[in-house]
């Protein structure tokens, strides 16, 4: 029997069970591949988090990010890329680099950078988890560090300038939208019908996006365009999140889910008609 | 109608013998090949000051007619815009896996290369620093290289990589190198019959790794525990870049860079 391992990570809201693309990430593989995690989300209560999320304890050990954390749980034998080719493992590298280096400053520019999503949404929603008085100061500086990501990476010259990027990355982020949904057509999962590493990370990152109820929300629009994605994410969440958390009996938690699925697939139906009038 | 290619189109990059980086001079070179692959004709122009003429502020950039582009994938749209392109002949599922791997590239091997010029105490004192400024007089040199240094260090400290070993890079490269190995397996290129910008890019750094002489030959000796990539090198330089009289940049390059770089 393996020791217990424990996940401490962000919460979940909008029918997913976290809000935070690595923690997600990190909670999908575990699902996917069986391994017994005891989740704990960081609330109010919780001492404050220090360093990175999401972080899994094992006995003594201490692992602190999604790469290194997949690594040690496939060492203990919580493999859910058993039955992939050498050739597919090649691919799920490439294609988390895509995701990391096309998707991922956009989502941080939404989550993070964009003034109005940030203000009424994002600050509050951590700040409401994070204990006085870091809750003053570890959002801003959440929101700081990713800004300096997306700069760094994708900026010109300094001085750096924001404005100049912004369009650049949605664009990229709208283009890997589209390779996603091309690369996985009508299939299940990303190699077939049992899910993998690739699943996990795609869900980790698209979940967010396509969830989370933000006033400024191009690049939501843009994902609910893509229906196989869309199909994509709530298969999992209803298939390997059914039984999550926070004090809603599962089938409470069936009904609420069935519901939300109807009603996002009802929404969809509407926005189609209404584009194509 | 676009115009054609005109006869004059050059790239730029830093001087070649004495300043120019691992991965600059592996960015270049992949543009380079992937010219070549398209049959476009193209003049390697040397200047120190590369860097601050192009509009991104990366090399190499390309001067075509009245324009200026950067960077790979800018040149690669812009030569698809005047009718030339490798990866036409791919159906969308192939298009998605190029893209995914030559971010793949970039992620991994341009990151490690930038690591190890700029954040290994060792290389950059013996070969980063005195190459990079080498054509500024004192203390110009010296100034520009800290500037660049510090750029490239807060870089990597946001994306994660700055708590990094050596070891850990070059693990992250061999996992690269791995990946790379088993998508070619045993075909001339990455789709098969005809060259991609993907193959243009791992050209450019694969080739670049293995001639180029640092401090010591780890990250080298990682590529080569590939066979099917050091042969895949081999064919595309045999193929495009010899048989060339002058500026036939990657033998140049090649020669130069086999004479070590150590001052």
């Amino acid at each position: 029997m393996a020791a217990p391992m424990e996940l401490s990570c962000w919460g979940g809201d909008w029918g997913l069970p976290s809000l935070h693309p690595e923690s997600l990430t990190v909670m999908a593989y575990a699902k996917f591949s069986g391994a017994p995690l005891a989740v704990n989300t960081i609330s109010n209560s919780w001492r404050a988090p220090k360093g990175d999320v999401p972080v899994l304890i094992s006995e003594d050990i201490v692992i602190s990010q999604p790469a290194k954390i997949l690594n040690f749980l496939r060492k203990q034998k919580y493999n859910a890329d058993y039955e992939l080719s050498a050739k597919q493992g090649a691919d799920t590298l490439a294609y988390i680099a895509l995701l990391e280096e096309k998707l991922l400053p956009a989502l941080l520019h939404t989550f993070w950078v964009e003034s109005e999503n940030y203000c009424s949404v994002t600050k509050p929603w951590f700040a409401s988890r994070i204990p006085f008085p870091l809750s003053l100061y570890l959002p801003g500086k959440m929101s700081r560090e990713a800004l300096n990501r997306i700069l760094l990476t994708r900026g010109g010259p300094p001085p750096y300038s924001l404005i100049e990027v912004e369009a650049q990355i949605y664009r990229d982020a709208k283009e890997c939208l589209n390779l996603l949904s091309k690369r996985l057509g009508t299939s299940q999962f990303f190699f077939g019908h049992t899910p993998t590493t690739l699943d996990a990370f795609v869900f980790g990152f698209l979940a967010p996006i396509y969830k989370v109820c933000f006033p400024r929300v191009q690049l939501q629009e843009h994902l609910k365009q893509l229906p196989n994605l869309c199909r994509f994410c709530d298969d999992i969440l209803t298939c390997y999140f059914r039984l999550t958390v926070s004090g809603h009996s599962p089938a409470g938690q069936d009904t609420a889910d069935a519901n939300l699925q109807k009603l996002t697939q009802l929404v969809n139906k509407e926005s189609n008609l209404i584009e194509k009038v | 109608a676009a115009e054609p290619w005109p006869e004059n189109a050059a790239l730029y990059q830093q001087l070649k013998e004495e300043q120019i980086l691992l991965s600059d001079n592996a960015s270049s070179l992949a543009v380079q090949a992937f010219l070549q692959m398209c049959n476009l004709p193209i003049q390697v122009v040397c200047r120190a000051n590369a860097e601050y003429m192009s509009p991104s502020g990366k090399v190499p950039f390309i001067h075509v007619g009245n324009q200026v582009v950067s960077e790979l994938g800018p040149i690669v749209q812009f030569v698809k815009a005047k009718g030339h392109s490798l990866s036409d002949g791919l159906d969308e599922v192939q298009k998605a896996e190029m893209k995914a791997y030559m971010e793949l590239v970039n992620n991994m091997l341009l990151t490690a290369e930038l690591y190890l010029q700029w954040c290994d105490d060792v290389t950059v004192e013996e070969i980063t620093h005195p190459r990079y400024g080498s054509p500024y007089p004192w203390p110009l040199n010296r100034i520009l290289s800290y500037q660049k240094q510090w750029e490239v260090r807060r870089k990597m400290k946001a994306i994660g990589w700055a708590g990094k070993t050596l070891e850990q890079v070059l693990e992250d490269v061999d996992q690269c190198c791995q990946a790379l190995s088993q998508r070619l397996g045993t075909q001339p290129y990455f789709f098969n019959k005809q060259p991609t910008e993907l193959d243009a890019l791992v050209f450019g750094h694969l080739f670049t790794i293995l001639t180029t002489q640092l401090t010591t030959d780890e990250l080298s000796e990682k590529v080569k525990n590939y066979s099917n990539l050091t042969a895949f090198c081999r064919r595309i330089e045999q193929q495009y870049f010899e048989g060339h009289d002058k500026d036939s940049s990657a033998t140049v390059a090649a020669r130069s860079a086999k004479r070590s770089l150590l001052r």
